[in-house]
């Protein structure tokens, strides 16, 4: 992973000029409560939540009150988009990440310059079939690839072991070579109920990430969900409740038919990946006190539970 | 075009054709068995016994028809274990290995003895002799065995070739072949390249039962291959070129009962002293000698004898069991375990064309009367809920070829959770890997303080291994339990339907 902050001399001579130029119109025009933090892009919110709308235009209205996708993805940088694919489900059961928030989150990279964008997740039951159905059944393999995005599926050699700094429970885990390698990660998961974790969101989604899942599974799985943020936490959270699947997760039935649908048509971005869960737990109808994973989280510090402590921009469309 | 062209033409085109249906995919699979095995005489003999289907019996039909008219054309057309003994010797003929073949005494004894076993075998239901003698068989356990794995994992390697140009492909599953079903493999391919390579087709004219059975028909056949005696030099083009070795120059006799209809021996006649052409009957019998009858007809029951001793009396004699105390997990639409072992053969389509490799060939785990069978190896995969592949690839009808939304419903199994490993119950921490795998819900998770505690519902369980796969702990906390004859699981209920929020115009009403 390269370092999160990088600014070359173009860049630092180029802020430098425009600021300067932008407190000297301010001072001369008379409009200096703008520089002193009132306006919008002084000081950007911690938390989006945008509803009633197509998650297209939720996640084009969400990334604006955010500042924009050129905040996050820069000029010529690799980016992983990491939906959740993890089972062989179509769109309709609420159990993968919405196929057009995918496609719309890969173009809008491009747009703000992005090099190459890459998408992958490593699905539940790793066998080779079951990896290519999941990809395809999704809609992601489609709609990444209308967008540019680069698919990449599953395989055993990718991994490369790091340590978790601070863990608890995971002191180790073997993580995908994109995510260490890439500038900027942009986590997209889908909110649904879970039934061994209550809900599955941003921060159970990085388990797609790892390969020694099972190893969470065994040694304890929220206390290693939360520990997985002390080494790596996303750059932007994207949780998309579009469809949210209220029970039989994470999985849901295979039949679009039986699944326990609500269409929330709502669309949640930050960079706090645990502040995202914990507002995804309450659009879901949950406390998020009562998620073991999301207090552990803010206990360890990884970011805020208490919404209440949070800058949040609400939109309805 | 020569008849030895068409020959050439025609045993190649089945010959990839027959290596395709093992290894072309489960998608090119599916198709090719709804065609090709009916022209194959043991799934088609056997299908026919047990079930009869039209195309099957058509087939079997065919078969006998086509060598009563032209002799044993199926060996050198038809058959893909044909077609690669002919590749081999073709090979040891190039490398001078050996440029010559020569008369060879048939070994009749032992060929009636085999096909005797075998139809025994068959009648009571002891597949072990037909799968183990059976060139169908055999073709697809080798192709199965070693070159699908070599297909996949080359394959494999050319994908990680194309990861630094940002190519990316999915990996395809090799299948997993049990080490003695593979050590197994491994020694009747070295018996046949031997054979092959030194013997021409000797595999045919004596072991193989199906040889045997279309030689005592093609021993009538109206098409025969006859020399003229006058004519004949006895120069013995003929029999160098013969591969069946069943050309006896000094007597310019050619017997019919091992010609496999290559055609080699019309074109290396010299001066076209052999003609292949209907002929009337008297001239056959004039070298059926009694002595010879009587050899072969005791050679016949006395196989027929040895293998039905073997069975009920002597095996339980000697205490051999049938099958092991646990069986291990058969296919769904397989039925029951007795209804299986009698009927699949064992050629290792399924196994070949299961897109999750968990069906693979079981060694002795049916028991002696059921060796190299597939079973659901539950410690490498699980069955996909979503696929039917096995049942619409079974050229038996071993497994019945079931519809998806019924193969759904069918209970090959049952999981079994054992508590006092179960890492929920014995560390007090969530886990749930197996229910969130589970592809029917049986997995329920009781909320107590907070923690999931995971319980098995039976009544939707059918048995996948998905649950088996998923477990963490060693050795896992959950295994499928077979049922020997397979139940109906229930349909989970439909949930009610949840109403849309109303949408609202203003953002106030969200949650925080």
């Amino acid at each position: 992973m390269k370092e999160p902050q990088k600014f070359n001399r173009r860049e630092v001579l180029g802020k430098g000029l425009s600021l300067g130029l932008l407190v000297g119109g301010a001072v001369i025009l008379g409009k200096t409560d703008f520089l002193l933090g009132q306006g919008p892009s002084a000081s950007l919110p911690d938390l989006v939540a945008v509803k009633n709308g197509e998650p297209d235009a939720l996640f084009k209205k969400a990334i604006d009150l955010l500042g924009g996708m050129r905040r996050f993805v820069k000029k010529g940088q690799t980016v992983v988009v990491k939906p959740n694919i993890g089972f062989p489900r179509v769109p309709e059961v609420g159990a993968t990440t919405h196929p057009l928030l995918v496609k719309t989150i890969i173009e809008s990279c491009y747009a703000a310059g992005a090099g190459k964008v890459y998408v992958f997740d490593n699905v539940v039951t790793p066998t080779a079939g079951n990896a290519r159905n999941c990809y395809r059944l999704s809609g992601i393999d489609e709609a990444a690839r209308a967008a540019r995005g680069i698919v990449v599926p599953v395989d055993d050699f990718s991994y490369r072991e790091v340590r978790i700094p601070g863990g608890k429970k995971l002191k180790t885990a073997d993580v995908h070579a994109l995510i260490l390698d890439c500038d900027v990660f942009i986590n997209v998961p889908v909110l649904k109920h879970h039934s061994s974790a209550h809900l599955s969101i941003a921060m159970k989604n990085l388990m797609g990430i790892v390969k020694n899942r099972m190893e969470y599974h065994l040694v304890g799985l929220d206390q290693c969900i939360a520990d997985f943020c002390l080494y790596r936490k996303p750059d932007l959270n994207v949780v998309d409740a579009y469809r949210v699947l209220m029970s039989q997760g994470p999985a849901g039935p295979s039949n679009p038919h039986f699944a326990d649908i609500q269409i929330k048509k709502t669309l949640l971005v930050s960079q706090d990946i645990v502040a995202v869960d914990a507002a995804a737990a309450r659009i879901f109808g949950k406390d998020p006190e009562d998620i073991g994973y999301i207090k552990i989280g803010h206990a360890q510090k990884s970011g805020n539970m208490n919404l209440k402590d949070l800058k949040i921009v609400t939109y309805a469309m | 075009m020569t008849l030895i062209t068409f020959r050439k033409v025609l045993s190649g085109l089945f010959f990839l054709l027959f290596l395709m249906l093992f290894a072309g995919g489960e998608r090119l699979s599916a198709i090719l068995s709804g065609i090709l095995p009916p022209f194959q005489f043991v799934p088609a003999l056997l299908r026919t016994l047990a079930q009869p289907a039209a195309l099957f019996a058509a087939g079997l039909i065919g078969i006998v028809v086509l060598t009563l008219i032209f002799g044993r054309v199926y060996c050198s057309f038809l058959c893909p274990l044909g077609a690669l003994q002919d590749l081999l010797i073709a090979a040891s003929r190039k490398i001078g290995l050996r440029p010559r073949h020569a008369y060879r005494p048939p070994n009749n004894l032992l060929r009636y003895a085999i096909l005797a076993v075998a139809a025994g075998a068959l009648v009571a239901g002891f597949q072990s002799a037909v799968s183990l003698l059976d060139p169908f068989a055999w073709w697809g356990r080798l192709v199965t065995d070693f070159v699908l794995p070599l297909l996949t994992g080359s394959y494999n390697l050319a994908i990680l070739a194309g990861k630094p140009f940002d190519l990316y492909l999915h990996p395809r599953q090799t299948p997993f072949i049990t080490p003695p079903a593979l050590a197994l493999s491994a020694a009747f391919l070295a018996l046949i390249v031997y054979l092959a390579l030194t013997r021409g087709r000797l595999y045919c004219n004596t072991v193989c039962p199906v040889g045997a059975f279309l030689g005592l028909l093609a021993r009538f056949s109206l098409f025969r291959f006859a020399a003229e005696k006058n004519a004949c030099t006895e120069c013995a083009r003929c029999a160098e070129v013969c591969k069946a070795g069943c050309i006896d120059p000094q007597n310019a006799a050619i017997d019919m009962s091992r010609c496999v209809a290559c055609f080699n021996c019309l074109d290396a006649c010299a001066r076209t002293t052999i003609r292949y052409r209907p002929q009337i009957p008297a001239v056959r019998f004039e070298d059926w000698s009694p002595a010879r009858r009587r050899v072969v007809l005791g050679g016949f029951a006395g196989g027929l004898a040895l293998t039905l001793a073997s069975f009920a009396g002597l095996r339980q004699m000697l205490r051999i069991p049938s099958a092991k105390a646990q069986t291990p997990v058969t296919p769904p639409g397989s039925g029951n375990l007795a209804r299986f072992t009698s009927r699949c053969c064992a050629c290792s389509l399924c196994v070949a064309a299961c897109p999750t490799a968990v069906l693979a060939p079981s060694f002795a785990d049916y028991g002696t009367g059921a060796l190299l069978q597939p079973k659901l190896n539950y410690e490498q995969s699980y069955c996909d809920y979503e696929c039917n592949v096995c049942g619409r690839v079974c050229p038996t009808g071993a497994i019945a070829d079931l519809a998806l939304a019924e193969k759904k419903l069918i209970a090959i199994g049952e999981a079994k959770l054992l508590e006092d490993i179960c890492v929920v119950y014995v560390n007090k921490t969530n886990c749930g890997a197996c229910g969130e795998v589970c592809p029917t819900h049986a997995m329920r998770f009781e909320d107590r303080e907070n923690i999931l505690y995971p319980e098995v519902d039976q009544r939707y369980c059918i048995g996948c291994g998905a649950c088996q796969l998923a477990c963490p702990t060693t050795p896992r906390s959950i295994v499928v339990e077979p049922h020997k004859t397979h139940k109906r699981a229930e349909k989970y209920p439909e949930p009610a339907r949840r109403p849309a929020p109303p949408p609202t115009a203003s953002g106030d009403d969200f949650p925080f």
